[in-house]
């Protein structure tokens, strides 16, 4: 079991291409920690603003009628790869992992696998 | 007048930008309302609670020596009302459903404050021809109480300065 500081050092260090991390609470669209970033990319606009993506997703699956979960969600820029992953279980209820890559240097399905990897071992 | 109109501009903008606001309000730090965007509440009253608050904010932060206020944030069952700084002499307050992302609020809020500020201190600066931006610093040596020796602005509705607030700020000097 890992602690908050503990995954998003992690998020940035074993994950190639990653240079940026939060933890977002989206009940509330604030950030629990965030890592990287900078003043170029400002991380709690980005907590804020994925807050919105996310219940916009949970929001049209309740109105299909779909009783599944999110597990990630994708986003494809023309740099960046950007990475929602939601926690489960152990008090993570209502949060979510952001991650962003740089496109260049990043292996997908290695980022994915780690991201669900550090998620399962965080300890909110 | 321009001031008011280009406030409630900035109350419009910010109420698009959130949709779930259902309010908002700039009033001066000590009550009187600049303009409002809140239907269902009553303006006056909301600025008057609003001074209120701020006296007792602004006394905690001083006793604690948190530096000069910059926002309040209040979550009731059903919704939050946060109150951000606009410059020293007036405030930005938002009434929004419990739903509301309050990240955005926060960014919303902050960049709104500022810009109302930038209005306001354009008005003071123009009727006064000092800086008001010094008074941002709260500090020991503000025992004169920029707060109250600031213009007072002609309310848009017929004012009454609600008397509970009058002294609600003041400080021990």
């Amino acid at each position: 079991m890992a602690n908050l500081e503990t995954s998003l050092k992690e998020c940035l260090s074993s994950i190639d291409g990653a240079s940026a991390a939060a933890l977002v609470d989206y009940t509330s669209g604030m950030a629990l920690g965030t890592l990287g970033g900078g003043k170029e990319f400002n991380l709690e606009v980005a907590a804020a603003g994925n807050t919105d993506v996310v219940r916009a997703k949970l929001r049209t699956m309740e109105l299909l009628g779909l009783k599944e979960e999110i597990e990630d969600i994708l986003i494809t820029l023309n740099s960046q790869y950007h990475m929602i992953r939601l926690l489960k279980g152990r008090g993570g209820n209502g949060l979510f992992l952001y991650l962003v890559l740089d496109a260049s240097r990043a292996n997908l399905a290695m980022a994915r696998h780690q991201l669900r990897r550090i998620e399962s071992e965080l300890e909110v | 007048m321009a001031v008011e109109s280009d406030v409630l501009d900035e109350l419009h903008r910010i109420r698009n930008r959130v949709p779930q606001l259902t309010g908002s309000l700039a009033a001066t730090v000590d009550g009187l309302v600049l303009a409002h965007d809140a239907p269902g509440t009553e303006p006056e009253g909301l600025a008057a609670l609003t001074a209120a608050a701020l006296g007792v904010a602004h006394r905690t932060a001083e006793a604690t020596a948190r530096g000069g206020f910059r926002e309040l944030l209040l979550r009731g069952a059903d919704g939050y009302v946060a109150t951000y700084a606009a410059g020293p002499a007036a405030v930005l307050t938002l009434l929004a459903d419990g739903r509301v992302n309050v990240g955005r609020l926060h960014l919303e809020g902050r960049r709104s404050g500022a810009r109302i500020g930038e209005l306001v201190a354009d008005r003071i600066g123009q009727g006064r021809g000092r800086a008001p931006a010094a008074e941002h610093v709260t500090s020991p040596a503000a025992g004169a109480r920029p707060i109250d020796t600031l213009p007072v602005r002609t309310p848009q509705r017929p004012a009454h300065r609600p008397s509970p607030q009058a002294g609600a700020h003041r400080r021990p000097t």
